[in-house]
């Protein structure tokens, strides 16, 4: 007998487990965990990311103020940054989970025919390249695209909207439409609080913005689906029975049963959901490099141009830090909020 | 669980797989092998290339070999193999990213290494001259020009314009906003306006970029007329029309000029060959004229395993024969003066684009600049959105500007 870990194995069954775990291990150690301490380590240097690590210097916290103490350019962009993604979760997780949750309970009615067709075509968009997508929604939200042109004809008289070119805000054009600008506004709006205007931080998503945030949606809403799918399928049927026999319509028995019973899943479809938009990036990379006006330069772009476009991959690796912090503890949180009475 | 024996056969089997997929170390003929490492432009242009380094090989048979390895995401490849010390024994290197590599330590000077070097350009020379030291000979150059449709010019009775007034004036005809065409399609775009800027006598920095000297009446002028051809509504925005960029909207006939680089020939020759287009220097501003030189060279790494074969290729190609070769198909621009009349001879359509070599400014700054290249673009973009003014926007510009040249200033100062 051997102790290992505070517990005793057979000399034998312990080899034999090492060696099953041994290449999940190397890889989550090669790919995994030593990338993550180097990033790290990284965040702490001025490093270039041209000449051979070792080379660069030791710079304390500085990468760490300059993106949220010190005034200045870094900071105002990591801002920006900041706003624009958040913007995008609040846009993105809410409707693509609520779209989801519908298209699964659809899909999963009894009555429907052609339920595999159904299946299928939500999921479809799922599966294909992002960049491939990316492109298809850069040809219909060009101006003179589909959308556009499916506007015009539901409402004559419509002027297009120039989509992937347009640095508005939606809270400043609803704003606009009640006769507040920027110029008859109160002049407490200028004032600037971590780098933006308190303007700035109202614009809301810009329409460019918008509509890569359509793209999200329509892409990802698949994928929860399937996973939605697969717990509604596993609520006993004899709960729903139970609850007809008590005279409850299909509308209480989707509020009293579905809905509570799906609670882990909706944790955890809120969270990869909100992890993955946090991450924003091939869409950007591919439809707007963080233009117009700097109004989808999201975390993750910001991470990328430091790093391969600025020679900074020390403040590359701070920021990647730093969006980690973020998503970790939305998450905690998140699990207090909808996780509190629920086992995983 | 197992017996001893399956033990052994299990490690045997493992050692043998592992040897397997490690690296066998190639140890045939004695030519020294050379990896030269770029991206990948139009199948004809990578062809060429490829023709030409077999050529380079069948001339060093048993002496040199080299492998040519275009790559996409050339920018991050390259970094990462720089960094991991396994750098390509020659690489492209874009004359704007040429401060980082050299700042980084990455590039070997070529000072007494290129052959003839008082040939190139000497705006070409200086994109590839960083504090004084010459590091890699240019392998091509694009400038900008202004492209006009002919057909429409012709129509409403226009000489191609000579002066900004001129463009202006020829702007303002040739636009029909209802038939939804412009005088000039106009990008939001930095690498655009500073062809301007430069024309109007202003500058971005000052020599040493120790500080911006943007916020100047000359850059007003500029971004003013500049912005102006935009909001008077002149000129519109590629994706206004329904275009990508300015080259596929002056191709579908939406606009009757376009500033752009010599790239665009080709483009329209593939996609657009009916168009009837001219090309002609960019019109004179007031302070005279002014281009912008867009080049790559060939670089050799620091840390190169084989210096003096790596410097016998780069040579090989940049040198008056190779470089002949390599123009041959037009597609890029001799930077050796000595070729330049036999290759306007061959291509004399394009004397635009090389005349702009002798007035060319550089496509240049220092590490860390694309904080403000991207304040320019997001100044130049909110103004055509109407929410900046051109006075505010240089303000702006100059106190980022001014912060990254004093970051840059101060880790100079520290090395």
């Amino acid at each position: 007998m051997i102790q290992f870990f505070g517990r005793s194995y057979d000399r034998e069954d312990l080899i034999a487990g090492v060696l099953f775990i041994l290449p999940a291990a190397l890889i989550f150690l090669i790919f995994l965990v030593i990338p993550i301490v180097f990033a790290v380590a990284i965040s702490f240097t001025d490093w270039n990311g041209i000449s051979p690590p070792s080379e660069a210097n030791g710079v304390g916290l500085a990468n760490y103020e300059a993106l949220l103490t010190q005034p200045g350019i870094r900071q105002s962009d990591f801002f920006k940054a900041l706003k624009n993604t958040v913007y995008y979760v609040i846009g993105v997780v809410p409707t693509q989970t609520a779209l989801a949750l519908l298209l699964a309970v659809i899909v999963n009615q009894r009555w429907l025919k052609a339920k595999g067709f159904f299946r299928t075509a939500f999921y479809f968009p799922s599966i294909t390249s992002s960049v491939v997508i990316s492109l298809i929604f850069m040809w219909l939200f060009t101006r003179g695209g589909l959308i556009n042109y499916l506007i015009g004809r539901i409402f004559p008289g419509y002027n297009p909207v120039n989509w992937l070119d347009d640095p508005t805000g939606l809270i400043h054009n609803i704003l606009g439409l009640l006769g507040v600008t920027l110029r008859s506004a109160p002049d407490w709006v200028r004032t600037k609080v971590l780098g933006l205007t308190i303007w700035d931080w109202i614009s809301g998503p810009s329409t460019t913005m918008i509509s890569i945030m359509l793209l999200n949606i329509w892409t990802t809403s698949g994928t929860m689906m399937v996973i939605f799918l697969a717990a509604l399928q596993d609520i006993p049927r004899h709960l729903y029975e139970a609850a007809y026999v008590d005279g409850a319509t299909g509308w209480r028995a989707f509020w009293s049963i579905t809905l509570p019973m799906l609670r882990p899943t909706i944790f955890f479809v809120v969270t990869i959901g909100m992890i993955g938009c946090f991450q924003v990036f091939d869409q950007i990379f591919v439809i707007s490099s963080g233009g117009p006006a700097k109004t989808t330069l999201t975390i993750a772009w910001m991470v990328y141009r430091n790093g391969f476009m600025n020679s900074d991959m020390g403040l590359a690796a701070a920021t990647a830090f730093v969006l980690f912090i973020i998503i970790f503890s939305l998450t905690l949180l998140q699990r207090r909020l909808i996780g509190e009475r629920m086992q995983i | 669980m197992f017996g001893n024996r399956n033990f052994v056969v299990a490690v045997v089997l493992i050692v043998a797989l592992a040897l397997a997929v490690l690296p066998t170390a190639a140890q045939e003929g004695e030519a020294v092998e050379l990896t030269l490492m770029g991206w990948s432009s139009s199948s004809a242009e990578n062809d060429r290339l490829q023709q030409m380094i077999d050529d380079f090989n069948s001339e060093y048979e048993g002496q040199i070999h080299v492998t040519l390895n275009l790559v996409p995401e050339y920018d991050t490849t390259l970094q990462t193999a720089l960094a991991g010390g396994e750098p390509p024994d020659v690489f492209y290197v874009d004359s704007f990213r040429l401060p980082d590599y050299v700042e980084a330590g990455a590039l070997m000077p070529g000072e007494d290494l290129i052959e003839e070097p008082d040939d190139f350009y000497p705006s070409l020379r200086q994109a590839f001259t960083y504090d004084g030291v010459f590091y890699c000979p240019p392998k091509d150059f694009s400038t900008l020009a202004l492209f006009y449709n002919v057909d429409m010019f012709e129509e409403a009775g226009l000489e191609p314009p000579q002066t900004w007034d001129e463009m202006r004036a020829a702007a303002e005809a040739l636009t029909d906003e209802d038939a939804g065409v412009y005088g000039l399609v106009l990008s939001a775009d930095f690498a655009r306006w500073i062809a301007f800027l430069y024309a109007a006598g202003g500058s971005v920095t000052d020599e040493d970029f120790t500080e911006m000297t943007i916020n100047s009446p000359e850059a007003l002028e500029a971004l003013e007329f500049y912005t102006g051809l935009y909001l008077d509504g002149f000129a519109a925005t590629p994706s206004e029309l329904d275009s990508g960029w300015n080259g596929e909207a002056f191709g579908k006939g939406l606009a009757a000029m376009a500033v752009e680089g010599n790239w665009m020939v080709p483009f329209l020759a593939d996609n657009f060959p009916d168009v009837n287009y001219g090309v002609v220097e960019l019109p004179e501003g007031p302070a005279g004229r002014a281009t912008m030189a867009f080049t790559v060279c060939y670089a050799v790494p620091a840390e190169a395993a084989h210096p003096d074969e790596s410097w016998t290729l780069v040579n090989w190609l940049t040198g008056p024969e190779g470089m002949a070769q390599w123009v041959s198909l037009g597609l890029a621009m001799p930077t050796r003066q000595s070729l330049r009349d036999q290759w306007l001879e061959q291509f004399p359509e394009l004397e635009p684009f090389l005349n702009g070599a002798e007035y060319a400014h550089k496509w240049q700054f220092i590490p860390g600049f694309q904080d403000v290249l991207d304040t320019v673009n997001d100044n130049i973009q909110r103004i055509f959105a109407g929410t900046q003014t051109p006075e505010d926007a240089l303000a702006e510009i100059e106190e980022v500007g001014n912060e990254v040249l004093e970051r840059y200033q101060a880790e100079r100062a520290e090395e």
